[in-house]
């Protein structure tokens, strides 16, 4: 009986034994598990702490996102001021350099031009706009003028009124066509230059405008009045016409006149223009005597092609009393012809022009050819060749080369 | 002399003349049409106005050229220069605008 008892105590004991092994190493693998878990836990914590730092350096503070935001609201009210400014403020103009080779004498850079133009504009009530005249003399002095300066108020849609130094609306080519990069040929018509046939500018007041014709026509006007010119005297000769804008009026005579153009179609224009009054040369301004000045001008455009012509004509009455008692009659004229040889840069241009002064030596006849070339519509490189009949002997009669690079801005 | 004084003074009156009664015309029949239609500019009309008008003094200006505020005063400028209308000015200034 004894065997029995203590076999089943040893069978109670191993059971026990068994049932106390078998939890203790189930714990034993869990723990194991957990702590690898936990190392990959705490790898990937130390990853996510390392990609959180380097985030952080690229993030930015709050401070500079308001600093940002600031900005961010300057530069939009920066930018809706000038969209809604009453005052507008713009630099245009035009600069020039250029190269001449005449007949019977060494070629040189003879031109170095810059002329900038201001424009102040208030509201659509005022434009103040002056251009000033810088160059190089030969003498290499740098001279500076004003080429013009006034105020325009802008009456209703058909009506300004300009004041001031202006340019004479006489003609076309000195009040529209003369800037360099704007002239087709390097060089002014033979006449159309300072102190020739065409008036140049004028000090006074003028009202211009323009008003529709019919449906697809246009006409502009302008009237003005004005000191006028300058006679220039050279013993028993009318020198010159100097009708450059003289703020003073010696001989106690205003002159008046006008421009009347009108395009029937668009891209073709007819122009007529006069002025009239008395002129008191300069040293003998009580001596009055007749100013007039007369002129014609078209233009044409036509696909590639750009036809214009003008004749402008100024005269000096006679005064007996006088040392110079001889009237004097300065006229020019010229034709144009331009062709763009589309869509290359190069444009073609033909010239003809003659002047005719009281003096045989100023008189000339001019034929010009040129080729531009068009690196853009304001930067020109322009190639001249003129061939001059004037008084043997006299500069007028030298053919000449001309190279100019002009730009206008 | 007195001759041609009297040609010249008859030639800008009558221009002068022509120029005035014509403009004070146009004015009575277009200010209620322009006040009302034309403040803004017609970007259509000043396309065309733009290619006709340009091109009579100077070879033609690309519009990306200029910001907004830089092609009004020069807009301006050239309705002096070359006698445009304020109307016309308006639909040039639109449509350089609407194409920079």
């Amino acid at each position: 009986m004894k065997i029995p008892v203590c076999k089943s105590k040893l069978l109670a004991v191993a059971v026990l034994t068994l049932t106390a092994h078998v939890p203790s190493m189930a714990v034993a693998n869990d723990v194991k598990q957990l702590k690898n878990e936990l190392e990959i836990l705490k790898n990937q914590v130390k990853e996510l702490r390392v990609l959180l730092n380097s985030q952080t350096k690229l993030m930015a503070r709050k401070s500079e996102v308001d600093a940002v935001k600031e900005e961010v609201k300057k530069v939009a009210k920066d930018s809706n001021e000038w969209k809604v400014a009453d005052s507008a403020v713009h630099l245009a103009g035009y600069g020039a350099v250029g190269y001449s080779d005449r007949e019977g004498s060494d070629g040189s850079f003879s031109l170095v031009t810059f002329n900038p133009i201001f424009h102040y504009q208030y509201k659509d009530l005022f434009l103040l706009e002056a251009e000033l005249e810088v160059g190089v003399a030969d003498n290499g002095d740098t001279e500076v003028g004003l080429e013009y300066a006034t105020i325009d108020w802008i009456i209703n849609d058909y009506a300004i009124l300009v004041a001031g130094k202006f340019l004479s609306p006489i003609g076309q080519f000195r009040q529209n066509l003369h800037p360099t990069w704007v002239n087709k040929y390097s060089s002014a018509p033979p006449g159309f230059g300072h102190d020739q046939a065409a008036p140049i500018t004028e000090v006074g007041a003028q009202l211009r405008g323009g008003f529709p014709v019919m449906n697809e026509g246009r006409a502009n006007y302008a009237i003005y009045i004005g000191n006028g010119p300058l006679i220039e005297l050279d013993g028993d000769e009318v020198e010159a016409v100097e009708a450059e804008g003289f703020a003073s009026n010696d001989d106690g005579e205003l002159v008046w006149g006008g421009r009347f153009g009108i395009l029937p179609v668009p891209g073709f224009e007819v122009g007529i223009s006069a002025a009239t009054g008395e002129v008191g040369p300069e040293g003998e301004e009580s001596l009055l005597r007749d100013y007039s000045a007369f002129g014609i001008d078209t233009a044409y455009q036509h696909g590639s092609w750009d036809f214009r012509g003008e004749y402008i004509r100024q005269r000096v009455g006679s005064n007996s009393a006088s040392a110079a008692p001889d009237a004097a009659t300065f006229k020019a004229w010229y034709a144009q012809a331009a062709y763009k040889f589309l869509p290359s840069k190069w444009e073609m241009v033909v010239r003809y022009g003659d002047y005719d002064s009281p003096h045989a030596s100023q008189n000339q006849k001019q034929w010009a050819i040129g080729a531009n070339y068009l690196f853009a519509n304001n930067a020109i490189a322009k190639f001249g060749f003129e061939s001059n009949d004037g008084l043997s002997g006299e500069r007028t009669d030298d053919d000449r080369f001309l190279f100019q690079l002009t730009y206008g801005f | 002399m007195k001759k041609q004084k009297l040609f010249g003074l008859g030639l800008v009156s009558a221009a002068s003349y022509v120029a005035v009664s014509i403009a004070v015309q146009a004015t009575q029949i277009n200010v209620a049409v322009a006040q009302d239609t034309n403040t803004a500019g017609d970007i259509g009309r000043g396309a065309s106005l733009w290619s006709q008008n340009c091109a009579r003094c100077h070879n033609m200006r690309d519009p990306k050229e200029f910001r907004d505020d830089l092609w009004k005063p020069i807009v301006t400028h050239m309705r002096i220069r070359a006698g445009l209308t304020g109307s016309d000015t308006r639909d040039i200034l639109a449509f350089l605008k609407a194409s920079n």
